[in-house]
């Protein structure tokens, strides 16, 4: 017991321990309070951190979401692009059609127009029974239809070597022209029943150069020929339709100038039904 | 759909025989023939057109005439006048123009000319 005592008081901290023991206290304290401030430091650096990852998370979030509208948005271009370019493709093909269309109307257009032109010529021609109407259409006919400006028209006399004009525009005195087959002109036209039709630019002609030389005929007959001298300023050259005018007159003037010739003849009578059944005829 | 009533004045039959048929081509439009200047004018003081086509060169009276007393008439002053001139003259065409015509057409004429001077005078598509 009295052991126990004295050792008790022998284990009392001596001074320097004391010492040394609040010394390490302290420090230990010290140090526990530095370690705590520097845990609470480092977790508000974390917790920072942890904010600041969750912001980038968020900025990432949307900017992938703005990506992805943006993805959605160039395949809506591109898409609308094939479609525009659909589009494009279907309105030229439309376009060419519609040209097609066009230059279609413009043909049927122009051969309708080309088709009045004969049937006024012809109806023209062969409307009246008199000379002279008729005369005064074969001149209208080269001069309003053909646009001719010098030429006249030449019918065979009955001495067979000379041809007399009927009809003559521009020239000062017309007169008979003897009929010479080699003279490579009116001569040569009546000769041969072939017509010499200028094809290019029609500024040359003149009396000397005719543009057009045509044969007129009854059935095959030659029977005179008319001639273009020269054509208006607004027409440089003959169109399609001028040569079927060429053929039109060549054929028919003949014989409607005859036809009024026979009537006027016959003192305007007009032929009865029975007379073209006479056995004679 | 509006009605169009057009005056062709113009001495030569085959001349108007192919205006008629060119004009035919235009729908709706009514056409009216006149043989000379003279002749015009009486149609003109008994109806009302819409376009007046005349030739220049015609016997009675001319297009030239007939052109100054439709634009000193009341009920056609402002009515399309187009004339038709044989030759090329450019005289022609100035004095038709000066007394009022609005447009001209040379000889020989094309429909497709015609229809679509006749077209555009009076604003049909």
């Amino acid at each position: 017991m009295t052991g126990d005592k004295k050792g008790r008081r022998s284990d009392r901290p001596l001074p320097e321990l004391k010492k040394e023991r609040d010394s390490f206290i302290q420090t230990f304290f010290k140090k526990g309070a530095q370690f705590s401030q520097e845990l609470v430091n480092e977790n508000s650096k974390l917790r920072h951190r942890v904010s600041e990852l969750e912001q980038e998370s968020t900025r990432l979030r949307t900017q992938l979401a703005s990506d992805d509208a943006i993805r959605e948005l160039l395949k809506k271009i591109e898409g609308l692009e094939r479609e525009k370019k659909k589009l494009l493709s279907r309105f030229e093909e439309a376009e060419a059609a519609s040209s097609k269309w066009v230059d279609q109307y413009t043909e049927v257009e122009g051969e309708l127009a080309n088709f009045a032109n004969l049937y006024v010529a012809s109806y023209q021609l062969h409307v009246s029974l008199s000379f002279r109407h008729t005369v005064r259409q074969i001149r209208e006919l080269l001069e309003q239809l053909v646009g001719a400006s010098i030429f006249a028209v030449y019918l065979q006399k009955s001495d067979g070597r000379t041809l007399a004009p009927i009809v003559a525009d521009g020239i000062d005195k017309p007169k008979a022209i003897a009929i010479d087959p080699d003279d490579g002109g009116i001569g040569e036209v009546f000769s041969t029943g072939v017509a010499q039709i200028e094809r290019g630019h029609l500024e040359a002609g003149s009396i000397d150069n005719p543009v057009a030389l045509v044969p007129i005929k009854m059935e095959d007959r030659v029977v005179g020929v008319f001639a273009i001298y020269a054509t208006l300023e607004q027409k440089p050259r003959f169109l399609p339709v001028d040569f079927e005018l060429f053929k039109l007159l060549g054929a028919h003037a003949a014989a409607a100038l005859v036809c009024a010739k026979l009537f006027a003849d016959a003192g305007h009578k007009i032929p009865s039904f029975d007379s073209f059944f006479d056995p004679e005829m | 759909m509006a009605e169009y009533s057009c005056l062709i004045v113009e001495d030569s039959p085959m001349m108007r025989q192919l205006l008629v048929f060119a004009l035919a081509r235009v729908k709706n439009l009514r056409v009216t023939e006149a043989d000379d200047g003279v002749d015009g004018l009486r149609k003109l003081a008994s109806a009302r057109f819409d376009i007046i086509i005349t030739d220049i060169n015609m016997p009675i009276m001319d297009g030239l005439k007939l052109v100054k007393r439709v634009r000193s008439d009341p009920v056609h002053q402002a009515t399309p006048i187009v004339v038709i001139t044989t030759e090329g003259s450019q005289e022609d065409r100035q004095r038709a123009l000066q007394l009022g015509a609005n447009a001209y057409i040379t000889k020989p004429i094309q429909a497709p000319q015609v229809i679509a001077k006749v077209k555009e005078l009076l604003k049909i598509e």
